[in-house]
């Protein structure tokens, strides 16, 4: 049939040579960009952020709170420049692991920060554990990343997990409320899994009861069977957990559904986060929500507040968890490569200094790294409110300070156990 | 003439394909290894969107089973790569069959529907079935072999796996069973009628397209080291699809282009701009108004211009649901009738 | 009745809601038989024939080729038995070539269909095939050419090829010299006249003159009904016959 077959090949060939010659093309430009790494040389960041896709409007906050550190501290530390490459990985693991090598390959940063997504985290993770490179994820929180596939070399300053911050909640709602008949409902994966399992863990440790754990698709539009099932249960109150754009669905359908006021309602950090609570509105629809975090926009401490204005002033709005860890992630890391005197091409030794370094004052409060690359800092149980000029923000009600990703358990015997999973909720642990 | 200049490119483009390794950098090197696992998957999603007229939104899912098979065998169990890459291929195949049993009954937009549903269970199942796939978090830690550790010996391996596809891909489309396929794209009605049977030959089409997606998403999962729900997303699966339209779909050479090029955009050019979806789609929505039959219909009809001149362009179809048909097997133009016939046997070839 | 007829068709009935499209037809065809079915516009022709290829669902009856019942059979089993046919309204493979339209004609009944592999046969009996039909049909100087730009009466040439290609016992042509110019329809005649004599050929004619010349018998459908089935010379002289044609004009 074919009269020349070898044309499509011919073809084939010209095209493939355009495309390496193109590859070239760029690669020699790539090359052209890179330094010898030498002290007094600049210090560069490679920073991995979604600017594009699903995640694009977190990646905003995360680069915002970053530069604006920068900005206001200025870019000079132990005499060495910094530089940030700022990357996009369009929240697509491929493409994560692709920016990732292109800035340590290509760009040579000394040290990696950033990724929002856990998907993308975990995916760059393997491979900087295979190249050493130093690397800070301030955001993603899979429980594992600093558990059981922890990285020597990875380090979650500014971090959070998403046990970390339910473990203590789920002990304060058992016991300094009435609530003692939970049921839980969340988002179905493993960000819901694990965050819930924190709750569910601590809450039956000291003598709560879970009544029944609903899981819903995490792009839910319609909670109102969900809700009416719950309801059907008559619990004494409810930790729920949606992640996304179905948040405010979610905060509907309680309303709509009267159960607002009728049953207690405890939601996970993010749900209450600035990123969420800025679309609210009537921003009285979730105000006197309680929720628990490590991070609290309208938490009355110094440091905190400078920041928020700071931020405020910048960028008009109030500042997500997003925005504080990159924020934050900067002052840590200027503060140990001050302390490392700038050299940061001695790798082990600069993360040993990052390791060591302890910061009093952050946004989020007093942090510190544990044994497992994991910070230890403040949990907050904290309260949506709406502030004078008609915005709502989470205001702490009671701290619950030096919080371990481990909570009060032994970690090697907390790490005996699976990660939180749906199947696996701690109820019977320890 | 045509034949010289032809063994002379793919001399050239041998020659640049085994030196890759000494002249492109290791982040470049990568791209290319991806390149030709995504050429891969697209090449199979050709075959039934391209040859057989099926065209499917839920190739990301098989491409993601033999990815996550793969990946768990490798990473939890600690088994070798000789052993999990053909059980992920095993696996694909298995759930090609499964899905195409379910799906070749049904064609056009049906067919579309069903497929996507089908990608989106597969998606469902890696999303929140946390304790095998880890939802989210995916599995991490599947690691290569010593011998294969480097990107240069992974690139060989997947160079050569490369050209054993393809070359398997062009045996099968200039087969017998290959002309069925075109044979159900362009009337499958006619064709029961000369006593084949559509839905087999539709399944076995769906079982080695499905082989061939395995095949990629094994690679896959070896290449990042690394499974997440993203790689059985339908995002994937319309992205397959798209490198094969931006080629060409129903030619070979057309989605190894569509993935280069869509590799190509996504990596660099995203470099320089956040913007990089809107010129990937610009391109897309061009070549879709200008090129309908891709990247490589319209070179085909340059190069075709150039030296011969006056033969009139083929005339372009489109396939049902908006996506752009190929040309016939031989596209080009043939002899006007009147051409003193030569002896049948000596003609073809 | 010693002979097993080729084709039979026992009160075979198919209606589209209301509409009778076919009506209790019965019919017998003996092997050999060159049988002409004719009938004003709407008279249940084609309908007829996709009855019994199995393109359409019988509503009632049963079908028989060579005592071989076909009622509950898929299209593709039925072709496996021997059927061949064309169709009315032209039905290629546009944008494949003549010889590749010939080819998967030809390639249909056999095992080599499922080849994966392998090239497209370039020798033994399917190419021998494709190659004496290109022959017969006299198409050989457009072997190359899409089958979309060949010409009305090429096509329908074509048609009756791939019909061929897998060697029916039962051949079915539905209208085959229609849209054809009066030399075409001529060249037409010939390639049916000097079809194989053991081969049975039904088929569908509007031209009374053509049908005529052909057939052996022929049977007259009118509202899904047979009206008459005769020899052609009494056929032509049938008064039933004849007032269907006047009345529907
Ligand atoms: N698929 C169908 N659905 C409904 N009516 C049909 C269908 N096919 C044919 N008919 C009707 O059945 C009758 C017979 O049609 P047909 O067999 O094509 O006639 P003929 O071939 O004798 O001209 C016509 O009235 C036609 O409108
Ligand atoms: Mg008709």
């Amino acid at each position: 049939m074919q009269r020349h077959p070898m044309t499509r090949l011919a073809l084939a060939a010209a095209t493939w040579l355009l495309v390496q010659g193109l590859l070239l093309a760029t690669a020699g430009v790539a090359r052209a960009e890179q330094r010898p790494a030498a002290a007094g040389e600049p210090i560069r960041i490679g920073v991995l952020v979604p600017l594009s896709g699903i995640g694009a409007a977190a990646g905003k906050d995360a680069t915002d709170g970053w530069n604006l550190w920068w900005q206001r501290h200025g870019r000079t530390v132990a005499g060495r420049e910094i530089q940030s490459f700022i990357e996009d990985t369009a929240g697509n693991p491929d493409l994560g692991l692709s920016k990732a090598r292109l800035l340590v390959e290509q760009r040579q940063v000394h040290m990696l920060v950033g990724t929002v997504f856990a998907s993308v985290g975990l995916a760059v993770a393997t491979y900087v554990e295979q190249v050493g490179i130093p690397t800070f994820y301030p955001i993603a929180a899979a429980d594992d990343l600093t558990q059981r596939h922890r990285v020597p070399n990875l380090m979650r300053i500014a971090g959070w997990s998403s046990s970390q911050v339910t473990h203590p909640f789920g002990e304060w709602v058992a016991t300094t409320t009435p609530c003692r008949r939970l049921v839980t409902l969340a988002a179905d994966y493993a960000f819901g899994h694990e965050a819930v399992g924190g709750f569910v863990n601590t809450f039956t440790d000291v003598g709560g009861q879970v009544l029944e754990q609903i899981w819903h698709p995490i792009a839910e539009t319609d909670f109102s069977p969900y809700l009416a099932r719950l309801a059907a249960t008559r619990p004494d109150c409810v930790f729920a957990m949606p992640v996304g754009a179905p948040i405010i669905r979610f905060i509907q359908a309680w309303h709509d559904l009267g159960l607002w006021g009728r049953i207690p309602l405890y939601v996970g950090e993010v749900v209450t986060d600035q990123a969420i609570l800025r679309g609210i509105d009537p921003p009285d629809l979730v105000v006197g929500l309680i929720s628990a975090g490590h991070w609290a926009e309208g938490r009355d401490d110094a440091t905190t507040q400078e920041f928020v204005r700071l931020y405020e002033d910048a960028y008009r709005i109030l500042p997500s968890y997003y925005a504080a860890a990159m924020y934050t992630a900067a002052q840590w890391l200027t503060r140990a490569i001050t302390a490392a005197n700038g050299r940061v091409e001695d790798r082990q030794a600069f993360l040993q200094t990052v390791r060591a370094t302890q910061l009093q004052e952050t946004p989020f409060g007093p942090a510190r790294l544990d044994d497992y690359n994991h910070p230890i800092f403040n949990v907050y149980i904290r309260e949506v409110v709406k502030r004078p000029d008609g915005r709502a923000w989470n205001v702490v009600r009671h701290t619950i300070p030096n919080v371990s990703q481990f909570y009060k358990y032994d970690p090697e015997a907390y790490l005996r156990q699976p990660v939180y999973s749906r199947q696996y909720q701690g109820i019977n642990w320890p | 003439m045509r034949t010289a200049w032809t063994w002379a490119s793919v001399a050239v483009l041998g020659t640049l394909g085994m030196f890759a390794p000494l002249y492109l950098p290791a982040f470049y090197l990568r791209l290319l290894t991806e390149s030709l696992i995504y050429a891969m998957f697209a090449m199979s999603i050709d075959l039934l969107a391209g040859y057989a007229g099926l065209v499917t939104l839920g190739h990301a899912g098989i491409f993601g089973i033999s990815a996550y098979l793969v990946g768990y065998l490798t990473a939890r169990l600690g088994l070798p790569m000789h052993v999990t890459f053909p059980c992920g291929v095993l696996g694909a195949v298995g759930a090609s069959l499964l899905f195409g049993i379910m799906a070749v009954r049904t064609s056009g937009v049906y067919f579309l529907l069903i497929t996507m549903a089908q990608g989106m269970i597969v998606w469902g199942l890696a999303f929140r079935w946390t304790s095998v796939t880890g939802s989210e978090n995916g599995i991490r830690g599947i690691l290569r072999p010593d011998a294969l550790a480097t990107q240069q010996a992974y690139y060989y391996v997947i160079l050569g796996a490369f050209v054993l596809v393809a070359f398997l891909l062009v045996r099968l489309v200039r087969s017998p069973f290959g002309l069925s396929l075109l044979g159900l794209r362009e009337n499958e009605a006619r064709l029961r009628a000369l006593g084949y049977s559509v839905w087999l030959h539709r399944l076995l089409a769906f079982l080695v397209s499905g082989c061939f997606a395995g095949i990629a998403g094994a690679f896959y999962a070896f290449h990042n080291n690394f499974v997440s729900p993203d790689a059985v997303h339908f995002v994937l699966s319309g992205q397959g699809l798209l490198m094969v339209i931006l080629g060409g779909a129903g030619t070979l050479v057309g989605p190894v282009v569509g993935a280069g090029v869509f590799i190509f955009l996504r990596n660099v050019v995203s470099l320089y701009t956040d913007r990089w979806p809107m010129v990937l789609g610009a391109l897309f929505v061009l070549t879709v108004l200008l090129a309908p039959q891709g990247l490589v219909g319209l070179a085909r009809q340059l190069l075709r211009r150039w030296p011969a001149g006056a033969e009139p362009a083929p005339v372009g179809s489109t396939l049902p649901y908006g996506v752009v048909s190929p040309q016939p097997l031989d596209g080009r133009n043939n002899p006007a009738p009147h051409q003193p016939t030569n002896h049948p046997g000596k003609r073809r070839r | 009745m010693a002979a097993v007829p080729a084709l039979q068709l026992e009160e075979v009935t198919r209606s589209f809601g209301r509409l009778q499209a076919v009506d209790g037809v019965s019919l017998r065809v003996e092997a050999g038989e060159r049988r002409a079915i004719i009938g004003p516009n709407g008279a249940g022709k084609t309908t007829l024939f996709n009855l019994i290829t199995g393109e359409l669902p019988l509503t009632r009856g049963r079908i028989f080729l060579f005592a071989q019942e076909l009622t509950h059979l898929p299209v593709e089993a039925r072709i496996a038995q021997g059927l061949g046919r064309t169709y009315q309204v032209t039905n290629l493979f546009p944008q494949l070539t003549v010889e590749q339209n010939l080819l998967l004609a030809a390639l249909g009944l056999t095992r080599t269909k499922f080849r994966m592999l392998a090239g497209l046969p370039r020798s033994g009996p399917v190419r021998e095939q494709v190659e004496r039909l290109l022959a017969e049909v006299r198409l050989e100087y457009a072997r190359q050419r899409p089958a979309r730009e060949l010409s009305h009466g090429e096509q329908r040439q074509l048609e009756v090829a791939m019909a061929l290609a897998s060697r029916p016992r039962v051949l079915l042509l539905d209208e085959p010299a229609a849209g054809l110019s009066a030399a075409e329809r001529v060249m037409m005649g010939s390639l049916i006249r000097a079809l194989p004599r053991d081969l049975t050929v039904v088929f569908i004619e509007h031209d009374m003159d053509l049908a005529l010349g052909l057939a052996d018998r022929v049977t007259c459908l009118h509202y899904g009904q047979i009206i008459a089935e005769d020899t052609p010379d009494r056929i032509r002289t049938n008064a039933q016959v004849q007032r269907v044609y006047l009345g529907v004009g």
